[in-house]
């Protein structure tokens, strides 16, 4: 437990208001968007102002108290869970877009602003921000940042890390630093954004972010297309993409996710359907009518059943919206939902989902699958219940397999999620040991007292 | 070890405690999470807190009351889950575990168990408590005038209207027919609820006039009651809320339609199969019950379809610009949307403007504004500012505490709009 001099003393830093203590506070900030970790904090802070944040490190390093940083708790690996007790820092309250900047095309941005009122902003402005995990109503610009969070439209446009350009972080000793800057060109010293991008709470806690901005494309057009199977939809995005047109974004849902979107949330989708793809494609206007004729065409050579272009922008956001329900339909599925977030090249997609058929046979575990497909990403998931021990212990061994099985084709770990509590136990296979030490070695230097986020990505010697 | 019996309410929604997969996606529609930016007022949050509870982490205690019940009831996160999560429905059931526990705290139990059921005492108490009105509260302008008793204990020094000096039941007849020469197209019930009964009078002589011209006999049982909202979904207690379902529908069990002007009696009184059922004769009287409610524009276009020339402006609304807010009742708890809007813009001489937002939550949420005044004044102001961008002269609305809610808040922020009835609108 905590001792109460030191919460007294970050009430002292942000007013009681930004303290709290009451168990029921506790039990609401002892979770994330995952099925299989809880754990309660000692006490949550809310800062208002990076100053507060430094203060709250200070006191918490020399005190050698555990904190962890959560922006709206969306993200799906156990990474803002504090596993250790101690402080979780909540930045939702440090929510102000600090600039949107039309000329030199970026904006800059406090880290608890929810990503969908940045895209509000900047869409007054004609402005894009690509980035677009499928928690875009909660999530916040720190943690898309922390996560390195990305979603369908990384096919075309990448993730997170393609649109940092600088950052301002507190390190564990309450130092506040600036990396990085506002010009697309920098080439002074290390990439030190990137160490941090991506770096799940463990080495610095980010307050402000500048990214870069692309002008909003005039014109999309969303696709739906109906496949027999996974394996030829699979293909058919290879097609597409080694045709040369790169759609702007994709998604994929099985007919498991199908018929459970059609239970939530009726929106006349093909029940019969084994396989639904979206795709979208933007640019000029044009083009976009050439690409999307060509897209049909190869889906329709690749064995699509049926392919339907939306007629216009509401339908396409109700096509996009059944992918953003999916993790939804799956996590609500059963009482334990172990979700991967593997990620093979894209052109080894059909192969992938091939071996993801055996090991559901081999293992009698149904796998249900979304995923963004153009990018290779795909989200299997197994349905499980934690109480049953037999049970939960041969579900994590086929999820071994199925991250195996994507190692085994170049693919990795984690596509978007980050491995955070959840995936930390196949770390080890999936890296280079001197890079896996070198990581730990970078946490040493940044954070020698391991108050940041500890327990997380790397399990810990002994464990 | 949690005793079975303890969570009984609570239980018979465990299915939509399940449903929450913690997305958070509730986050960005709860009005109460974008004021206060902490987990525990946000579906999710609630969630989670009455799965300690029910797993015997957390006690209901007095802390966990205050962060269970800061919820407007909007539905806005059940409308926005991916999984349909119905949170509110958890939080009415725990309110109501609660009451069987422990009882009603006074001066709530007084009011709820005695006076909500009495209509013509309740009467007479908010009347007697409204001569004291002027002493105790602030004075308003214009046409606004001053309400007593827990229509002030709502007031907290905001600006609310004032107690009629007779009210609806003392001046409408029980059997109003027709005028002569007006075919009696089919016989209602009018639910004329405590707000149009004590507060504004007026608009019940009116709607009553305006169903009568349109061939609608209309019956007025002086047996009604208040629908129970405050005692049962408020309060959570179920007991009354059994008392007055069984009142109201003994009231009308004569007639085929039931019409309410006000949005949350509209919802309450088809939520007492949900929530009040505890006999298998009580649930099949309750859903029968319900399903002869409408809300008075549901009624008109979907029931008396009533063609558009039907629809003239009373003559102060002819010529201005009207926006419509949704209250949380009518959009999401009974899903009626189109209906008002379609009346508004039926009627010539008067321009309909869409506001943004326009189903955001008010933040008024009866006993929530109580409990809770400084947090309501937030959410409203947010719809002020959704109103003054349409530059509307009027606001409407069919639910009378979001307009007490509304005059109160536009009068604060200073904007000169009318805050009206949408049958107010109509001549």
């Amino acid at each position: 437990m905590i001792k109460p001099e030191i919460v007294s003393q970050l009430q002292k830093i942000t007013g009681k208001e930004g303290v709290l203590t009451a168990k029921e506070d506790l039990n609401a900030y002892s979770y994330d968007g995952t099925t299989t970790w809880t754990h309660m904090p000692d006490v949550v802070v809310l800062p208002t102002t990076t100053e507060q944040i430094s203060r709250v490190l200070k006191l918490a390093n020399e005190n050698k108290v555990p904190v962890t940083t959560r922006g709206a708790g969306t993200n799906v690996s156990g990474g803002s869970i504090p596993i250790k007790g101690g402080i979780v820092l909540c930045t939702v309250k440090m929510n102000k877009i600090l600039d949107i900047n039309k000329t030199n095309l970026t904006a800059t941005v406090e880290p608890g602003v929810v990503l969908q009122n940045f895209n509000t902003a900047l869409a007054k402005e004609g402005l894009f921000y690509p980035p677009d995990p499928q928690s875009f109503l909660g999530c916040t610009m720190g943690g898309t940042v922390a996560e390195n969070a990305g979603g369908p439209y990384c096919v075309k446009y990448g993730v997170t890390k393609q649109y940092l350009l600088g950052l301002e972080v507190v390190l564990a000793n309450g130092y506040v630093m600036k990396v990085g800057g506002v010009t697309v060109k920098n080439r002074t010293g290390y990439e030190l954004v990137m160490l941090f991008t991506g770096s799940e709470g463990t080495l610095a806690v980010i307050t402000k972010i500048t990214v870069r901005l692309l002008p909003m494309p005039a014109a999309s057009k969303t696709m739906m297309a109906v496949f027999d199977d996974m394996i030829a939809g699979g293909q058919a995005v290879s097609n597409i993409i080694g045709s040369g047109v790169v759609p702007a974004k994709s998604a994929f849902v099985d007919n498991f996710v199908i018929r459970r979107i059609e239970q939530m949330t009726p929106m006349g989708l093909p029940l019969d359907a084994n396989a639904l793809m979206l795709l979208m494609d933007d640019g000029n206007p044009a083009a976009v009518e050439t690409d999307t004729q060509q897209i049909v065409d190869i889906l329709k050579k690749s064995g699509a059943k049926e392919v339907k272009i939306a007629k216009d922008a509401d339908e396409a956001a109700a096509y996009w919206k059944m992918r953003s329900a999916g993790f939804a339909a799956v996590f609500g599925a059963a009482h334990t939902v172990l979700a991967e977030d593997v990620a093979v090249p894209r052109d080894k997609l059909a192969e992938f989902i091939k071996k993801l058929g055996e090991i559901s046979e081999r293992t009698g575990f149904f796998i249900q699958y979304l995923g963004h497909a153009g990018d290779g990403n795909l989200h299997p998931s197994i349905f499980t219940d934690i109480r049953k021990e037999d049970e939960f212990a041969r579900a994590q061994a086929a999820m071994g397999e199925i991250f195996r099985a994507a190692l085994s084709l170049g693919g990795v770990l984690s596509g978007e999620h980050g491995i955070g509590l959840e995936k930390q136990r196949f770390l080890k296979e999936a890296m280079d040991p001197v890079a896996l030490d070198l990581m730990k070695k970078i946490k040493g230097i940044l954070d020698p007292n391991n108050i940041l986020n500890p327990g997380k990505i790397w399990e810990e010697e002994g464990a | 070890m949690v005793a079975k019996t303890k969570y009984d309410e609570i239980k018979k929604f465990e299915g939509d405690l399940e449903q929450c997969m913690k997305c958070g996606f509730c986050t960005f529609w709860c009005p109460v999470y974008q004021e206060e930016w902490v987990e525990s007022s946000v579906a999710r949050g609630k969630n989670m807190m009455i799965r300690g509870l029910l797993a015997g982490d957390l006690e209901y205690t007095k802390e966990f009351a205050a962060r269970l019940n800061k919820c407007t009831l909007c539905m806005a996160c059940t409308a926005n889950c991916p999984a349909k999560a119905n949170i509110p429905n958890i939080i009415v059931a725990a309110r109501a575990d609660t009451v069987k526990a422990r009882g009603v705290k006074f001066p709530y139990n007084i009011v709820y168990r005695c006076v909500l059921p009495r209509r013509t005492l309740f009467g007479n108490i908010v009347r007697f408590a409204s001569w004291f009105q002027g002493v105790f509260l602030p004075r308003t302008e214009g046409t606004i005038r001053h309400l007593a008793m827990f229509l002030s204990a709502l007031g907290k020094g905001r600006n609310i209207p004032q107690i009629a000096p007779k009210f609806l039941r003392q001046i409408v007849p029980v059997v109003n027919r027709p005028p002569a020469g007006v075919e009696t197209r089919m016989k209602v019930g009018y639910f004329t609820g405590c707000m149009t009964d004590f507060v504004f009078p007026e608009l019940g002589e009116h709607i009553i006039d305006f169903l009568t011209r349109n061939g609608v006999e209309v019956v007025v049982p002086k047996e009604q009651g208040c629908c129970g909202a405050p005692a049962f979904l408020g309060a959570g207690d179920f007991d009354t809320g059994r008392k007055l379902a069984d009142t109201n529908i003994k009231a009308f069990e004569d007639v085929d339609y039931i019409v309410s002007d006000c949005a949350t009696c509209t919802s309450s009184l088809k939520d007492y199969a949900k929530y009040l059922a505890d006999t298998p004769e009580r649930k099949e009287a309750y859903a029968r019950f319900g399903e002869k409610v409408y809300d008075i524009s549901q009624f008109l276009v979907d029931v008396l379809k009533l063609p558009a020339s039907a629809y003239r402006a009373a003559p102060e609304v002819k010529g201005k610009k009207v926006t419509w807010h949704d209250p949380c009742h009518l959009v999401r708890h009974l899903g009626i949307k189109d209906q008002p809007r379609q009346i508004i813009k039926s009627i010539p001489d008067v321009e309909y403007v869409e506001m943004p937002n326009a189903d955001r939550c008010c933040g008024m949420a009866g006993t929530f504004s109580v409990y809770y005044y400084d947090l309501s004044k937030k959410i409203a102001d947010k719809k002020v500012e959704s109103i003054r961008s349409t530059g509307a002269d009027i606001v409407v609305s069919s639910c009378p505490g979001c307009e007490i809610q509304l005059i109160d808040s536009t009068i604060r922020n200073k904007l000169p709009v009318k805050v009206m009835h949408i049958m107010e609108l109509l001549q």
